[in-house]
């Protein structure tokens, strides 16, 4: 695939006989928001670790800009790489500024002041460069992490849970700059709980429980996981309406009074079972279509996989 | 290691020593152990006589031992009886100020490296292209540099201290290859020793102080040796001096092959919590 960075092939991680990642595959390209949505254990940290070269899968393979991670690779491809960890991890007693420096350093920069404003300047707190950081928010030391995590600018970032636990004006800040990344034409790998950010920042959501659930756009994934629910309401009693709605879908059909509810129904075949019911001298009074949210297709999925083990 | 090394290690170092000067109370430990170190050997040659009225040369069995440790240490045959009881009790003493080493590097390692564990701040730094090894190197390099220099100062103030309040050529005949031997070859030695346990000991445990604790162990050869000193009469002289060394250096190589198993990317991110 053209610009595509990463690619995971069926990476296993056990850690003596728990398996935390089992079979895992995708790509994510250069543009892409990834968004990796799971409970809590379900191996997501421990994915971002193998792509980032920290830990080594068990089995599969790890290419990053179309090189193979393996242990003689990392640290080199680690320079592609910028990785916010679970926690900011800042140096208290240090500046702001001296935190980054040391990480310039780590990277080989030639530039290291030049390199480290740029960075704080992207997630809007070069104001702060002077200020140590341990006297920094909570949604600023997040900040810095991020910028810490662009410093050698990258190709590809991985980010853990980078809104945990933020106010809302500070998670809409760092939403922005992950936004900003994918802007860049950066590859961005993001954990999160939240589902309504995975949503709005993800071009892609893959759900995962040790093992992958469901990959894909976040609108398919509703639709391909739940379909359509619609509900029509009639005028009269709905029961001939029902008979006519029965040849055109397999799903659930649910009749209340004057009202239809169709779940699991394809959201293509609407317009059509519209027609056939005007057609067939039903009155129709309204037609709301309702497609379940990614929450209810998260939980459902995960659910599901926690039932069958 | 690869390219670019230097600069990683010596950007850790410099962050390091940089987090070490804000945070003094790392360094005292060593300071307090420099400071216990020197006190007796001037309170029990100098000041307890002084208050007494007496000569350290009054003491006929100091007397004898000092003349069976000019045998070792020609330098001291040269001096006058009470300047050579003096010169022996410091040599003597001497061994003492390598509890520097032993305490300084156990202290700032722990810190060094327990305080990542508890800043939680070893994740991001392996995420970085530095190699584990370098990793390892910097993070002892900044203890290992400070304690050094540390041990160097107190010798300096110990011979420093000698001359200013013994008696005339006293802090001379301690100026000799014993001294270089012991402060230059041992303990630097006995230095390495101290940071590669402190760098196993901190893999298994998340409080300095513990590591600390754990590693005050190795106080007990050097005090041992000592205490043999003084109740054996005997003065540790330049061969005992280079065996001792020897014997390090086997020790530090076995450290440094554990230490290299247990500093593993992996083991550090997975195990030490």
């Amino acid at each position: 695939m053209a610009g595509e960075l990463v690619r995971a092939q069926s990476i296993t991680r056990r850690f003596d006989s728990r398996v935390a990642v089992d079979a895992l595959s995708f790509e994510l390209s250069a543009g892409e928001i990834l968004a990796l949505l799971g409970p809590n254990g379900a191996g997501k940290t421990t994915t971002l670790r193998m792509l980032g070269g920290l830990i080594l899968p068990t089995r599969g393979s790890v290419d990053i800009c179309g090189e193979r991670l393996t242990g003689r690779t990392a640290a080199r491809l680690r320079r592609a790489i910028g990785m916010l960890t679970e926690t900011p991890g800042l140096w208290d007693r240090l500046s702001v500024r001296r935190n980054l420096l040391t990480y310039a350093h780590l990277y080989n920069i030639t530039k290291p002041r030049q390199a480290v404003d740029r960075a704080l300047e992207i997630v809007g707190v070069l104001d702060r460069a002077a200020d140590l950081a341990g006297s920094l928010s909570k949604g600023l030391r997040q900040r810095v992490a991020i910028a810490r995590a662009l410093l050698h600018n990258p190709q590809i970032v991985l980010l853990d849970e980078p809104t945990a636990g933020l106010d809302p004006a500070s998670a809409r800040h760092i939403r922005d700059v992950i936004a900003g990344l994918r802007a860049e034409g950066r590859a961005v790998l993001m954990c999160t709980h939240n589902l309504t950010e995975a949503e709005s920042l993800g071009d892609r959501i893959a759900i995962l429980n040790t093992r992958l659930l469901a990959l894909d756009e976040p609108d398919a994934l509703r639709r391909t996981l739940s379909g359509t629910r619609v509900e029509i309401d009639v005028e009269g009693a709905a029961g001939d309406a029902a008979t006519i709605v029965k040849s055109f879908t397999a799903g659930g059909l649910e009749v209340r009074g004057a009202k239809l509810v169709l779940t699991s129904v394809d959201a293509n075949l609407v317009p059509d079972v519209i027609a056939a019911l005007v057609r067939g001298g039903i009155r129709i009074r309204r037609v709301t279509p309702e497609q379940r949210s990614l929450e209810d297709v998260y939980l459902a999925l995960v659910n599901e996989r926690e039932e069958v083990a | 290691m690869t390219p670019g090394a230097s600069q990683r290690i010596g950007g850790l170092v410099a962050k390091d020593l940089a987090e070490l000067s804000r945070n003094p109370g790392a360094t005292v430990p060593p300071i307090l152990t420099a400071i216990a170190a020197m006190v007796p050997a001037f309170l029990i040659t100098i000041v307890t006589p002084k208050i007494s009225g007496e000569h350290v040369a009054d003491a006929q069995e100091l007397q004898r031992a000092a003349q069976r440790a000019a045998e070792l240490l020609p330098e001291l045959g040269l001096l006058a009886p009470n300047a050579q009881v003096q010169a022996f009790m410091f040599q003597q003493f001497a061994l003492f100020l390598l509890l520097v080493p032993v305490v300084g590097s156990m202290a700032l390692a722990a810190h060094a490296i327990i305080g990542e564990k508890i800043a939680r701040t070893l994740e991001p730094l392996l995420a970085t292209p530095i190699s584990t090894i370098e990793l390892l190197v910097a993070k002892t390099s900044a203890p290992f540099a400070l304690t050094l220099a540390l041990m160097w100062a107190t010798l300096l103030v110990y011979v420093g201290g000698i001359a200013a309040v013994a008696e005339p050529d006293v802090w001379r005949a301690l100026v000799g290859t014993r001294v270089v031997v012991m402060f230059f070859v041992v303990g630097p030695l006995i230095s390495l020793v101290s940071l590669q346990l402190a760098i196993v000991i901190s893999s298994r445990v998340n409080d300095p102080r513990s590591a600390q604790q754990l590693g005050a162990l190795i106080i007990l050869p050097v005090t041992g040796l000592f205490v043999a000193q003084l109740m054996g009469g005997f003065v540790v002289g330049v061969n005992a001096l280079l065996a001792i060394a020897a014997g390090l250096a086997v020790v530090n190589a076995g450290l440094l092959y554990l230490g290299a198993r247990v500093f593993q990317r992996e083991n550090i991110l997975m195990r030490w919590k």
